[in-house]
């Protein structure tokens, strides 16, 4: 572990790791968009931008990305110096330009007090802000369904050709993580769509709820060496056999115990 | 997927052969069928994406990300007119006039016999030499809209009616 400030407040971290820890762990919230614990920072919307200096530097000090930066001993962290703060207003109002009818970006904007772009607004508005969790968290998986593509102002996102993606395999994981909830898809216990690509369910054998797709169970089955039964089954039925079979064990575990001592008993007395 | 009817795969065989079968090939094998089909056949990016084991969502996001490569066929001979700041200045807006209307295609357009394409690119580094057109391989310095009939090798049209 080593020692930092943050605002001036010592805070401990872990060598090496990204200083937006550090800074959440001092209670300072700084806005972020583009970060996900689960996945490795990307550095992509510029949000989470700190100061950082050191005493050896004698007043200079530098704008570092703090989902990315790594934590050092002795750095010198402030979240809301007038140039941070400003930039994130400029980045922020940016971003309303491109997205002006998206309501996570307005209130976002707003907060730094923005309420209308200084720039001339999208005349096609979207709401995706380009952050790439949809993407990262496909790729995290394996599978790299979608994509960016075409560069500059015309940059997307998008499966290959634009048609339904043949890798994806209709998990859902990039419209839950997708921040402005801009991938659009249906799901019902009879099939589910996303990307224009339609997939059939898998019905739990226990509850016969519709929980995952038949692409997803083959998928994790391919992948894990571990049956396809196993993925068939929905995580609270899993559950629920889980706690029984523990129920059971412990149980079993106690009796057998109790016998062990009984048996000490009677061969340890006299 | 495939709206392409199948192009000739037999190029790519032969392409697929000169570089090792791995991600890092991917920038010259497409650089390779850019030259050898003109354009990138989307049912050829499927078997590179196969060959190489690079997702086919990755071959597709490299492929739109490059100006070099495009996605539709195109013409023979691609003509480029340069509109970056000194040949904007030095009169590309005229030669882009001149050659719209002796190909009477719009940039980014292929005229229908499949001869030329038209396209205008930012500064290609040759400023002292603006306005600069691009016929092919073939560089043409200090254009003028007379001079773009002959650059192009088209017969200059005398107005029909
Ligand atoms: S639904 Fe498809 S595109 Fe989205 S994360 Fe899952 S596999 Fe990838
Ligand atoms: S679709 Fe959503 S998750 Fe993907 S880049 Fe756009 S905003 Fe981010
Ligand atoms: S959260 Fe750090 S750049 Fe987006
Ligand atoms: S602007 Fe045309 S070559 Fe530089």
């Amino acid at each position: 572990m080593i020692t930092l400030t943050v605002n001036g407040k010592t805070v401990r971290a872990r060598e090496g790791s990204p200083l937006l820890e550090a800074v959440r762990a001092a209670g300072v919230e700084i806005p972020t968009l583009c970060q996900h614990e689960a996945l490795e920072p990307w550095g992509g919307c510029r949000l989470c931008l700190v100061d950082v200096t050191r005493p050896e530097w004698n007043g200079w000090a530098k704008m570092v990305v703090s989902c990315m930066y790594p934590a050092e001993e002795g750095l010198i962290v402030e979240t809301h110096t007038e140039r941070v703060v400003e930039t994130r207003r400029v980045v922020l109002d940016l971003l309303l330009a491109r997205c002006p009818e998206t309501p996570l970006i307005q209130r976002l904007a707003r907060e730094h007090g923005i309420e209308k772009t200084s720039y001339l607004p999208n005349p096609e508005p979207t709401d995706c802000i380009l952050c790439g969790l949809c993407t990262r968290v496909c790729d995290h998986i394996g599978v790299f369904a979608i994509s960016s593509v075409n560069r500059g102002a015309g940059r997307e996102i998008a499966p290959p050709f634009h048609e339904a993606p043949p890798d994806c395999i209709g998990c859902l994981a990039c419209a839950e993580v997708c921040p402005t909830s801009c991938i659009p898809y249906e799901t019902s216990d009879a099939r589910r769509t996303i990307w224009g690509k339609a997939f059939e369910m898998v019905r739990c054998p226990k509850c016969g709820k519709a929980h995952i797709t038949k692409a997803q169970a083959d998928f994790y089955a391919g992948r894990n060496g571990v049956p396809r039964s196993y993925f068939e089954t929905c995580d609270a039925c899993k559950r629920q056999e889980m706690a029984r079979t523990f129920s059971k064990l412990s149980a079993g575990a106690v009796g057998g115990m109790e016998t062990g001592k009984q048996g000490n008993r009677e061969t340890g007395r006299p | 997927m495939i709206e392409q009817s199948c192009a000739q795969m037999a190029p790519l065989e032969e392409i697929l052969g000169r570089y090792p079968r791995e991600e890092a090939s991917l920038i010259q094998v497409l650089q390779d069928v850019h030259r050898a089909y003109n354009y990138l056949p989307c049912d050829v990016l499927a078997k590179v994406s196969q060959n190489l084991g690079v997702p086919l969502a990755k071959v597709f996001s490299v492929s739109t990300f490059y100006k070099a490569f495009s996605l539709t066929p195109q013409g023979k001979i691609i003509v480029r007119v340069c509109t970056g700041t000194a040949c904007h200045i030095r009169g590309a807006t005229q030669l882009i006039d001149e050659a719209r209307r002796l190909l009477e295609i719009a940039p980014g357009e292929t005229t229908p016999d499949m001869g030329f394409t038209l396209k205008t690119v930012n500064c290609v580094g040759a400023c002292a030499m603006a306005p600069v057109l691009i016929v092919g391989e073939k560089v043409h310095g200090n254009t003028k809209p007379a001079k773009v009939a002959k650059a192009l090798g088209v017969e200059e049209k005398h107005h029909a009616h």
